[in-house]
């Protein structure tokens, strides 16, 4: 314990006495945990706005039963659960969210919207009330004679300004449906959903859903014994089937798969960076070893033992990871907040998602805690033993900077080679498996190899640097500086080089991904007009309207070609996918498909497949989950049964890229899931139509269904393009992010080598140096460093960017492309790092007092 | 502890053709209690002898008992609690830690070895209240003199109550008032708190403090001389023998 104090106050003491460096390496870590936590409360804040806003309400009861798709099925499921041995009560439901379009209630475009989601609940009002109470603040309950009745929260009423005997109009599948509230419920404590309940065969005409509920509440005989309830639930469950399931409805569930690789990729992201502040700080801790070598060895003279001498560096390591980790965790909430505020507008307009405050998980917490302070103390485990060994001799010795001068081919170089040759292997192979984990074991190869390849790499550079600088007189010197450390160089380059690899690799996918995007963005939504829900992608917390509204348009003069969309969602494999239906004719005349892979030789032979049984086209998110090929069969759940489908072609569009999901015709979709309204709606005019006169009547027609905003082609392009690119823009914001790192660590290096070389820097001065050739020096070993680091960046992002080409591939379709601007923005921000971590200590080096720095110790 | 013996010592540096012999078969013999100095020119061995006297390197032949214990029978962690407890250093740069007070620094040994810090800073509290720093004990290193920081060192050298105190050119890196000060307190270690001193120095001003001089050249013993005080004039003796056996 006496032993830990010590070690402890020397530590404290050690960072106190070297303010500048402790701040630069305490930053290392600081930077990690504030990726890692801040990023990893980005997803899971949009994960529970998404089930907040898509889940069904649960209440006080004992289970709630659906059907494993998450789909409506027949009210007669209810009636099996007659006399089932354990079961008290029960009530059948029909519960949709609504998706509120804008401005719905308050018509007024400059006002913010306060009720953007409804929860329909359609009732059997008195087995409602057997299985949950209800408390009525104003008015009466629902009966089975009410129609066009409703029971709202006060919340709700309070929010669009009516009462008991007033009505209002919510969406519905012919355009809007008036309901007259008869009671008041109480006030939500909890924001959300706003419950609307009415009666259950209202709710099925708003839904069109004829006969159907989705949920089950059932109240089961009160019993504390666990067994007694496993009873139960098999009794339950062997009532109903294997396609029910004890649960919630997770309506819009299929966007969780792609929120969950979101989270991976920030995961690796924040790793990376965490990665990088470790090589920071080993690098820290293997010069504070050097300076400190007199110390140690007058403390193993006096008697301190090797494991007093691991456990003081260790300490420093400990108290360093605990600041940083708690500046880190503070930092890392604060721009997790920033950037949910700043995507707020976006998912809102796009999905309809209301982002809530930042959501932490305690896990996530401990975890950064964890790694953060752990990483550090690992960091420093190296330097520790290598301290340890410090013999009391040293303390006799006088100090001097440490070289090395011999080339450094060991285990580490060997190591790299193989890795380096068997990761070029891997990309010939062309298999994914092998080529992903490539990408980041290269770039382990390049580190291992970096020791060796600094001095030939300083050479080179060395030449065009020492010829800039020639007339300076400091050009060999500034060389000769950077090479006689080839290991500490080594870790400096290294940083810099993951962080320029990321930079590379993600510019050039952003070059292409742009590219594609907007292709895409015009030739899936690139129709005269587009009649576009709520929420687009999470088609099923939109309410759908019946094919009519596509009929009117179809009828209007001048128009030439009207393509819906139909939605249901199934379960195939157990995951969660969104099928939709499409016109195999009308489709690809107003928007289309991108194909990648297909059974057929062209677009319209792959469309015209959907009519002939059961086929499907899908996109990239849906093979990759549930790991398909072209011509694999699947199969999908239903409310009737399990069906197969054939997979024909995969491709994407620009709507669904992100969610799994399938297109087939919309024959099938009727036939097989019982669907028939339309979710989306695009439409073409005649190339010599009256526009005006067209849009006049198209306007005209859509006043009936509110639930679709009607949005000029171009102008939806237009909005789409600004909101990507401000997306773009906050992506180039963390690639800028994750090279700051790199800047540290330059930073740190070049401060470390001024300190070491005080002595040798007064004798410059004292021999005649003038400060500015002094600062050139700094100035031109900056260049150095950074030119190293920025040359194994481009190698490495020559590699990981041909991996994301790769790991994208089942998701997006994106063709390799040479990354020329990420290359260039590396060496832009390589080269520009290199200057600003040179400018503090350039003038620190420039600033020295000549006598004090020629009696340094 | 009683007696130093040092048998047959010898280092080598190096093998073969590039071999150098640092000492070469040394025998030397300190009683308890007493001040000797270690002499010789340049590269003759003497803070070779330093360090094999106190743990810090090991002989390539020979032996060094200390109070009974022969130090090439104990191994890395023996030899460390062996200077923790037994032995005192004194370096010629002071080597104290940079970040520590006075009081810390001195009270280091002690505190390494598990002693409670409030009794540890009791005993180093004593130690440099007796040599003149009661007022400094608060102050880092950067914050004392020359003089002051080897009465530290000097401070933090006794206070584990060793036996033996091994100082390496304790005045090497001082001016001549300071020097003076700290060969004196040196000997007042030896005289009066009776505790065997062995001390390098090149300085014979310095050396006349001590009873007995050992010169070292090339690795042997050449000459061993007790000194007597009487007349006062025992560094002119020693520069003397400096003179007869080079520097």
């Amino acid at each position: 314990m006496i032993d830990v104090n010590l070690q402890l106050t020397l530590a404290a003491r050690y960072l106190n006495g070297r303010k500048l460096r402790t701040f630069l390496t305490t930053l290392a870590v600081v930077f990690g945990v504030l990726v890692i936590f801040g990023m990893n409360i980005i997803l899971p804040t949009m994960l529970a706005a998404l089930q907040a806003n898509v889940m069904g309400t649960e209440g006080m009861v004992d289970f709630s039963i659906t059907h494993i798709s998450s789909e409506p099925f027949p009210q007669s499921v209810a009636d099996k659960l007659q006399g089932v041995d354990g079961v008290r009560v029960y009530s059948p439901s029909l519960t949709r969210t609504i998706n509120i379009p804008a401005d719905f209630y308050d018509k007024d475009a400059n006002k913010t919207d306060n009720v953007t989601v409804l929860s329909l609940m359609g009732v059997i009002p008195e087995q409602a009330r057997s299985v949950r109470s209800y408390t009525i603040v104003e008015g009466r309950y629902l009966t089975a004679d009410d129609s066009a009745s409703a029971l709202i929260s006060r919340t709700l009423a309070d929010a669009i300004k009516v009462n008991v005997g007033d009505t209002f109009r919510i969406p519905s599948v012919d355009g809007t449906t008036e309901l007259t509230i008869v009671g008041i419920l109480p006030a939500q404590i909890f924001g959300g959903n706003e419950t609307v309940m009415v009666n259950l065969p209202e709710a099925q005409i708003i839904t069109n859903e004829p006969g159907k509920v989705n949920v089950i509440d059932i109240n089961t005989e009160t019993t504390a014994l666990e067994e007694r309830r496993a009873e139960v639930t098999k009794n339950i469950e062997t009532a109903l089937g294997n396609d029910y399931q004890v649960g919630t409805l997770l309506t819009g569930s299929e966007m969780f798969a792609s929120l969950r690789l979101g989270q991976a990729m920030f995961s690796v992201f924040g790793v990376m960076a965490l990665f990088m502040g470790g090589f920071i700080i080993f690098n820290t801790f293997r010069t504070i070893v050097a300076e400190r070598r007199r110390d140690i060895g007058m403390l193993r003279a006096l008697g301190a033992n090797r494991r007093t001498i691991i456990g003081m560096i260790l300490a420093e390591g400990f108290l360093q990871g605990i600041l940083g980790t708690c500046i880190g965790l503070t930092l890392g909430y604060l721009m997790a907040a920033g950037i949910i505020n700043f995507i707020g507008p976006f998912m809102s307009s796009f999905i309809n998602l209301n982002m809530g405050a930042p959501v932490v998980s305690p896990l996530l917490l401990i975890g950064s805690i964890f790694l953060g302070v752990g990483v550090t103390v690992v960091a420093g485990l190296i330097p520790a033993l290598s301290a340890s060994k410090v013999t009391p001799l040293e303390a006799l010795r006088p100090s001097a900077a440490e070289t090395q001068f011999n080339q450094r081919t060991g285990f580490g170089f060997a190591g790299g080679v193989v890795i380096i040759v068997l990761t070029v292997i891997a990309i010939l192979t062309g298999q994914p498996a092998l080529i992903i984990p490539g990408g980041f074991l290269f770039l382990l190869g390049l580190v291992l190899l970096a020791p060796t390849l600094v001095r030939p790499v300083a050479l080179v550079f060395g030449r065009v640097i020492g010829s800039l600088y020639a007339r300076q007189g400091i050009g060999e010197l500034a060389q000769g500086n950077v090479t006689r450390q080839p290991s500490r160089v080594a870790v400096t380059a290294s940083t810099s080089m993951l962080a320029l690899a990321v930079i590379v690799a993600m510019g050039g996918m952003v070059s292409s991904l742009t590219g594609v995007l907007f292709d895409l963005v015009r030739f899936n939504l690139g129709s005269d007009y587009l009649f576009v829900p709520p929420s687009i992608a999470l088609w099923g917390s939109n309410v759908a309207t019946t094919p009519e509204f596509a009929n009117q348009l179809k009828a209007v003069d001048g128009v030439e070609a009207v393509s819906t969309l139909r939605y249901s969602s199934a379960i195939s494999n157990g995951q969660a996918i969104s099928l939709l239906g499409i016109d195999p004719v009308s489709y690809p005349a107003v928007s289309g498909f991108y194909f990648q892979d297909s059974l057929y030789a062209d677009d319209d032979a792959a469309y015209a497949s959907l009519t002939e049984g059961r086929n499907m086209l899908v996109n990239g998110s849906l093979m990759a989950t549930l790991g398909k090929q072209v011509g694999d069969t699947i199969e999908i759940v239903t409310p009737d049964g399990t069906l197969q489908y054939r997979i024909v072609a995969m491709g994407t569009d620009m709507l669904n890229a992100k969610v799994t999901t399938g297109f087939i015709s919309q024959t099938n979709l009727q036939n097989d899931f019982g669907v028939t309204d339309d979710v989306f709606i695009q439409l073409n005019l005649k190339k010599n139509a009256d526009r005006a006169a067209a849009d006049k009547t198209i306007r005209a027609l859509a006043e009936k269904y509110p639930t679709f905003k009607v949005v000029i082609g171009t102008e939806y392009y237009e909005s789409l393009n600004s909101q990507m690119n401000a997306a773009f823009s906050g992506m180039y914001a963390l690639f800028l992010l994750l090279a700051l790192p790199s800047l540290i660590a330059m930073l740190n290096t070049l401060t470390i080598s001024v300190i070491e070389r005080t002595r040798e820097i007064g004798m410059i001065r004292a021999a005649g140096g003038t400060r500015k050739q002094i600062r050139t020096m700094i100035v031109a070993e900056a260049l150095l460093l950074a030119a190293i680091g920025t040359a194994f960046g481009i190698l490495g992002g020559l590699y990981l960017g041909y991996v994301i080409v790769v790991a994208m591939k089942g998701i997006f379709p994106l063709g390799y492309v040479f990354p020329t601007n990420g290359i260039l923005a590396g060496i832009l921000i390589g080269l520009l790092f290199g200057v600003f971590a040179a400018l503090i200590p350039a003038r620190q080096a420039a600033r020295m007092n000549v006598v004090e720095a020629l009696r340094y110790e | 502890m009683s007696n130093i013996q040092v048998e047959k010592l010898t280092k080598t540096y190096g093998s073969g053709t590039t071999a150098v012999v640092a000492l070469d078969h040394v025998n030397v013999t300190i009683r308890e209690s007493e001040f000797v100095a270690i002499m010789g020119p340049s590269g003759c061995g003497k803070s070779t002898l330093l360090h094999l006297l106190g743990g810090l390197d090991k002989p390539s032949e020979g032996h060094v008992i200390i109070g009974g214990h022969n130090l090439s029978d104990l191994n890395d962690d023996q030899l460390t609690e062996l200077r923790r407890r037994k032995i005192g250093f004194v370096f010629q740069f002071f080597n104290l830690i940079p970040v520590l007070n006075a009081l810390e620094n001195a009270a280091l040994p002690i505190t390494l070895d598990g002693v409670k810090p409030a009794e540890a800073k009791a005993k180093a509290t004593e130690w440099l209240t007796k040599f003149g720093l009661a007022d400094r004990l608060v102050n880092r290193p950067d914050q004392l003199s020359g003089g002051q920081q080897q009465r530290v060192a000097i401070a933090r050298a006794l206070v584990a109550d060793p036996e033996l105190i091994l100082a390496d050119e304790p005045t090497g890196n001082l001016d001549t008032r300071s020097s003076d000060e700290i060969a004196s307190l040196l000997r007042d270690v030896s005289k009066q708190y009776k505790r065997t001193v062995v001390m390098v120095t090149h300085d014979p001003r310095i050396a006349a403090y001590a009873d007995r001089i050992i010169f070292l050249k090339d690795g042997k013993v050449v000459d061993e001389t007790l000194l007597e005080r009487k007349n006062g004039k025992a560094a002119d003796f020693v520069a003397g023998k400096v003179k007869e056996f080079g520097d």
